[in-house]
């Protein structure tokens, strides 16, 4: 990349920094009613939402698309493999659409609802949403998706699908399992400096999932050692497969944590229940992110930590704002957003 | 010369819910409907009668298209475009779709499995290449061990490291014996009393046993054998699903005519959806027509409809413009050139048309500056040919070649010869300074054109302030000729005086103002960006008048070209002298040829259409029948 650009980047990576919104301002907005959320975040983003209150979906594509536009404009002067790693990495949203997708139509969901769930990712769609909306059985569908950029993926799924039946928390498994395998493979295109910095952070993410996911199969689903390992993803920065090998072999929460490497067990300390688990893991992924985004030098690393940032942001200002339109009790949309901690 | 788009006129149509079809067919046949909805009217209409059907039509058209797709078919057009389609005859026609292509997707998922059910065979044909030497009997795999349980099968290869590791935690252990294309294919072994875990594990990791028929009782060669048999048999399987489908797709014709038939003309009422309101057994319909069809719409529904219709036509307000559609309509040699002014946008309702003073301009310009008899009628004999096949490029080429063999005479060059015809003026090269002179008068004449048309459009949306006092306006106008007229004192008498710089200075002091009044920031960023646009007109006028100069400078060019083809000729012998020639000027008419269409072209967008042609308008897009 040329200074010209490097510096470009460089700034803009700053100036979109200093709009995301931090922790704290987060928790400020729970107290607020929604004509006040929304100017608040106006004034610290310079987006100006405009929720329906007859649709609350329209709000969550507004968020999408405000993110998408400033990916865009993040993504432009990268060129190559780094321009193809973060092209694939935003495909994270587009699978949002694939699951909805494959889940209305194993469950027979209405069009109408379905499109209602599906999120206009302008610019970098790549499916072909009417046609896979006009087909009439979930295997039709299938057909279709595998002549789209997904087709691996949609093919891991279907073999889940035609051996475990209607499962479709195994589907959603399997496509979040293999998206990051893929994407961990697009990252070793980067040159090396930028791959040790980018693991960082990816790594932090992958420890999340992989926790997440194997609580779940274990405890929640009930599967066996072996298979809740195998379901796991890459591995990530701090939980080795041989921690995760271990990990599968706990018979319950507690032991889990306990098992868990030093530094995540004191983070998990007397936590039972996984979506509190999810909280305080997915925070401590977002620190390393912020991290990631401050430190100067390193434009992949910066701009991927970003990516993470971002897209939480646009998750929890959905929760807050869906909470409210929904007029849900306060300390239930802050028990969402925020989680117990 | 200076065309608007056609005349149009607001339509409402009151009529009774059962006439809606026939209206929308009646207007469909026309072509003259360009419907929109405008929010305002009719707020105690907020029933939408068409919707049902529309839905109905999407499903019906989405079933025939995947059928179509797959027959091949070829569809005639009805004789009879006057009957209406009901609901229950599209609903019975869907239905009848809906099982069709139940059948033949059925048909679609099986050819899928078969040809994934191939692909495993082969692979494992390959894998078994690998025992073949050990003479083992394989069957022996299959029989059930009191203690040790052993499969064979092949799993994707990037499954492979994190399965031996799952597969461990079940006290299982895995080995790949042959590797290609992605898949590994390997023996799984472990205690008998675990096997259910492990047969799910790998049944999450895509695993494929390997098919060995229990009868089977052979050798590795013999089992070759058998899934050779086994893959023949498979692809039997495929080419009958394939003729099976062929043959139903074809015994479909029929249907599918009728489908087609019946889309055709159910289409215009579908297509409705959004536009036709109602209520209570009346609906109302709106949209533009072009004037000239009022009375032949007006007659055509009231004979189409079964009850009286109440039909209102008015002239589009200046509010309303937005929402008028453009519609142009030119001879058939100006034709290309529309779609060239529509690359760069479509006139909006209010604006003129710029297409005719573009075709005469640009045809202009190519012959000043690629004037040459020679090469005009070789581009121009060329384009001949290319006519049935590229008209468009046909015809613009034609008339620039006949511009330039026409521009050819008047500067005497034929083929680069500036010596075999007399020329009827004289040739750019020998007064340089009249030619510059002569296209910088033509690029003042080309932007004084275009401030006016500016001006005039500004002034038919309204924009009377615009119109007067903005640098496209009529003080720019003021300011262009003040500037041209102190440049001709300069030149002319060495001389530029207070008269010169009054005339400046008044209309560029009104032109300041208008920014100033349209800018909205504090006192400091609002002079700087007075100061800044005002120095960009000023910038832009003198720089766009100059911009013109290549007209001569190409003109120039093309003699300079032919002079260095000449001076290389006169170094060969006979032979290498007409094959230089021959060959440098095809050269000259590719390249210079291309060089100065596409010269041409950024005249005319950046330095005309960009100072008074919007290009927003909205392309009228009647009603019609449908497209299958």
């Amino acid at each position: 990349m040329s200074h010209f650009r490097s510096a470009y980047l460089s700034t803009r990576l700053s100036l979109l920094a200093s709009r995301l919104i931090s922790f704290e301002q987060l928790s400020s907005l729970i107290e607020l009613e929604l004509d006040q959320i929304i100017n608040r975040v106006y004034e610290w983003t310079g987006h100006r939402y405009q929720p329906d209150v007859h649709d609350s979906r329209r709000i969550e594509n507004q968020l999408a698309h405000t993110a998408l536009d400033d990916f865009q404009i993040l993504i432009r002067p990268f060129s190559g493999p780094e321009r193809r790693f973060f092209y694939f990495a935003i495909r994270w949203f587009e699978l949002v659409n694939v699951k909805v997708l494959i889940r209305g139509k194993f469950t027979s969901t209405p069009k109408s609802i379905i499109q209602q769930q599906l999120v206009d990712l302008g610019v970098f769609a790549d499916l072909p949403l009417e046609k896979l909306l006009e087909t009439e059985d979930p295997y039709e569908m299938l057909r279709l998706l595998e002549s789209t950029a997904y087709a691996g993926i949609v093919r891991q799924a279907r073999n889940v699908f035609d051996e475990q039946g209607n499962d479709l928390f195994l589907l959603d498994a399997t496509i979040d399992k293999s998206f990051f395998i893929d994407l961990k493979k697009r990252l070793e295109g980067l040159d090396a400096q930028d791959v040790e910095l980018v693991e960082q952070v990816m790594g932090s993410l992958l420890d999340r999932f992989n926790l997440l996911w194997l609580l779940r199969y274990r405890f929640s689903y009930g599967l066996s050692p072996a298979k809740s390992y195998f379901l796991l993803t890459s591995t990530g920065a701090r939980l080795h497969a041989a921690d995760l090998m271990r990990l599968a072999k706990m018979e319950t929460i507690e032991q889990l944590v306990e098992a868990l490497p030093a530094k995540l067990q004191q983070q998990l300390q007397g936590l039972t229940v996984i979506s509190d688990i999810e909280q305080v893991i997915e925070y401590s992924t977002l620190e390393v992110a912020a991290k990631g985004l401050s430190r100067s030098g390193n434009l992949v690393s910066r701009a991927f930590s970003y990516i993470l940032l971002r897209e939480a942001e646009m998750r929890f200002l959905q929760a807050l704002i869906k909470g409210k339109q929904l007029g849900f009790d306060q300390e239930l949309i802050r028990l969402a957003v925020m989680g117990a901690r | 010369m200076l065309a608007r788009p056609v005349q149009m006129k607001k339509i409402s149509l009151y009529m009774v819910d059962t006439d809606a079809q026939q209206a929308a067919l009646t207007l469909a046949r026309m072509q003259v409907l360009h419907p929109f909805n405008d929010r305002l009217q009719d707020m105690e209409m907020q029933e939408y009668p068409a919707n049902a059907y529309s839905e109905l039509y999407n499903s019906l058209s989405n079933r025939f298209t995947k059928l179509s797709s797959g027959s091949g078919q070829k569809f005639s057009d009805p004789q009879d475009l006057t009957s209406i389609v009901t609901l229950q005859q599209i609903q019975l026609l869907d239905e009848e779709l809906k099982d069709l292509w139940a059948i033949v997707s059925a048909m679609e998922e099986r050819q899928r499995q078969l040809s994934e059910k191939l692909n495993a065979t082969q692979q494992l044909t390959k894998s078994l290449q690998k025992f073949v030497s050990l003479d083992l009997d394989l069957s022996r795999l299959k029989r059930p061990g009191r203690f040790l349980k052993i499969i064979v099968g092949s799993v994707p290869s990037g499954h492979l490291a994190q399965l031996k590791r799952a597969l461990s935690l079940a006290e299982f252990m895995i080995e790949s014996f042959f590797s290609a294309e992605g898949i590994d294919h390997v023996v799984v072994v472990g205690s008998s009393q675990q096997q259910r875990d492990m047969q799910d594990l790998l049944k999450s990791a895509d695993f494929r046993e390997a098919i060995i028929p229990d009868e089977f009782s052979g050798n590795p060669a013999q089992l070759q054998a058998d899934l050779a048999a086994q893959t023949e048999q498979i692809e039997l399987a495929i080419r009958g699903v394939i003729s099976k489908r062929e043959q139903l797709l074809s015994d479909l014709a029929p249907i599918l005519q009728s489908a087609h038939e019946l889309l055709l003309r159910a289409r215009p009422y579908a297509s409705l959806a959004l536009v036709l309101k109602g209520k209570g057994g009346l609906v109302f319909l709106q949209g533009w027509v072009p004037a000239r069809d009022q009375d032949a719409i007006s007659l055509r529904l009231q004979q189409d409809l079964q009850f009286p219709v109440h039909i209102q036509f008015s002239k589009p307000q200046m509010k309303e413009y937005d929402t008028v559609p453009s519609l142009l309509e030119h001879h058939w040699l100006l034709r290309p050139f529309q779609s060239l002014v529509s690359n760069f946008g479509l006139p909006s309702y209010a604006e003129f048309d710029p297409t005719v003073l573009f075709s005469i301009s640009y045809i202009l310009m190519f012959g000043m500056m690629f004037g040459d008899i020679g090469h005009g009628a070789f581009i121009a004999i060329v384009s001949v040919f290319l006519w049935k096949r590229y008209p468009a490029i046909a015809i613009v080429g034609g008339l620039a070649g006949l511009s330039s063999t026409g521009f050819g005479f008047v500067y005497g060059s034929v083929f680069g010869f500036e010596d075999v015809v007399h020329a009827l003026w004289m040739s750019p090269m020998h007064d340089p300074e009249q030619i510059l002179l002569l296209a910088l008068v033509w690029g003042a004449v080309f932007l004084l054109i275009a401030n006016l048309l500016a001006i005039l459009n500004m002034l038919s949306s309204g924009l009377v302030n615009e119109a007067l006092y903005s640098g496209k306006g009529v003080a720019g106008l003021v300011f262009y000729l003040a500037a041209l007229y102190a440049g001709y004192q300069m030149m002319a008498n060495d001389r530029a005086g207070w008269l010169e710089l009054s005339l400046l200075a008044l209309p560029m002091a009104l032109i300041m103002r208008q920014l100033w009044r349209h800018s909205s920031a504090n006192l400091f960023e609002r002079t700087l960006v007075v100061l800044i646009e005002s120095l960009e007109h000023l910038i832009s006028s003198v720089s766009g008048t100059l911009s013109f100069l290549r007209v001569a400078a190409f003109s120039l060019n093309h003699i300079a070209l032919a002079a260095a083809v000449f001076s290389i000729a006169a170094m060969m012998g006979t032979t290498g002298h007409w094959i230089t020639i021959i060959l440098g000027n095809l050269f000259i008419i590719v390249l210079e040829g291309a060089i100065v269409a596409i010269q041409c072209l950024r005249l005319e967008y950046y330095e005309g259409f960009s100072r008074f042609f919007s290009g927003t308008g909205k392309a009228f897009e009647p009603l019609k029948l449908g497209d299958h």
